[in-house]
């Protein structure tokens, strides 16, 4: 007996190293990054606007959980992006420059502000997709050349 | 007997836990922008009148590669540009005015005008910059000195501004 208090005891703190993105019932929530928000050729002085629904430059996220759990959804947003000999270029996201996509397509959004938390509810399917556009604002002046910058969604299973 | 029921309530705690603990995840995308070669202008050649005598209109034409001001400028190749002018209605020399009435303009991608286009400096122009990133832009006009002009040296600014 005191052998299978020691062996409860043992499966319960393995259960409790488990990832924490491990369910109660066991299904992983996934975050994938499908796309990236492009861009493309951006003229020195002149904005380039991204359209969250922009099907080819929009960028996406995937995501996959238990189906109906409460969600919150937030971005890390870049303020700039890095170009060549660390030039930068300014990013600049607006209220309604993020979509909630309970049906994962691009037509069909929810939209919402990707600078403050958004909560929501994943459907009877278990999936969604988010997707996120934004503006790139050059100077006049601004050097020629690639700019990247990374925007990171986390997503937070709500109890 | 009372171990099984402490083995259950371990159980019962852990999974408690486990439920109450709140998930998270995250993936990243890469925003990207390519940004092409900033314009530049040059005023290359002022436009020259020469000797105007008074009551005589002097024109000179936007193909006098000699005479007619002309603005070089240089940017990312094959990229649509627009032109707009600043176009003075007078020259002046001291408190003496000369009137210009007319403005013309050809664009090229040579220095040479050839296979140039002719288009109106007060409406401006939507042309392309070349393979190699450049454009030549002539302007011409005509002044109409008064049969009592004011002998003098007169002058004005002409402004071309180019954006993407």
């Amino acid at each position: 007996m005191r052998l299978l208090t020691w062996l409860v005891i043992g499966v319960a703190l393995c259960g409790a190293t488990l990832p924490p993105v491990l369910g109660a019932q066991g299904k992983p929530l996934n975050v994938t990054g499908v796309r990236g928000v492009t861009f493309g050729p951006v003229f020195p002085g002149v904005p380039r606007v991204i359209s969250r629904t922009d099907p080819a430059n929009a960028g996406q996220f995937d995501m996959s959980h238990t189906k109906f759990n409460p969600i919150q959804l937030t971005f890390t947003l870049p303020s700039v992006m890095v170009g060549p000999a660390g030039a930068t270029m300014p990013l600049f996201f607006g209220a309604n420059d993020a979509g909630y996509s309970s049906p994962e397509t691009i037509t069909s959004q929810v939209g919402f502000d990707p600078r403050v938390p958004f909560t929501t509810a994943l459907d009877k399917n278990g999936r969604a997709a988010v997707f996120i556009g934004g503006r790139a604002q050059p100077a006049p002046s601004q050097r020629a050349g690639a700019y990247t910058a990374t925007i990171t969604l986390t997503v937070t299973v709500l109890p | 007997m009372r171990i099984s029921k402490l083995s259950l309530a371990v159980l019962a705690l852990v999974i408690s836990a486990s439920a109450a603990q709140a998930q998270t995840n995250n993936a990243s995308i890469t925003a990207t922008a390519t940004v092409q070669t900033p314009i530049n202008v040059i005023g290359a050649q002022a436009l020259n009148f020469g000797n105007v005598f008074p009551g005589v209109n002097k024109t000179v034409a936007a193909t006098d590669l000699t005479n007619a001001g002309r603005f070089d400028v240089t940017g990312q190749a094959s990229a649509p540009v627009t032109l707009s002018f600043t176009l003075p209605a007078t020259l002046s020399s001291g408190a003496n005015t000369m009137p210009i009435d007319t403005y013309t303009g050809i664009h090229a991608d040579n220095a040479a005008q050839t296979g140039g286009t002719a288009f109106n400096p007060v409406t401006g122009a939507s042309p392309t910059l070349s393979a190699t990133g450049g454009l030549f832009v002539w302007v011409g006009a005509r002044v109409v000195p008064a049969t009592n002009q004011a002998q003098g040296v007169y002058t004005a600014n002409v402004t071309m501004t180019v954006v993407y």
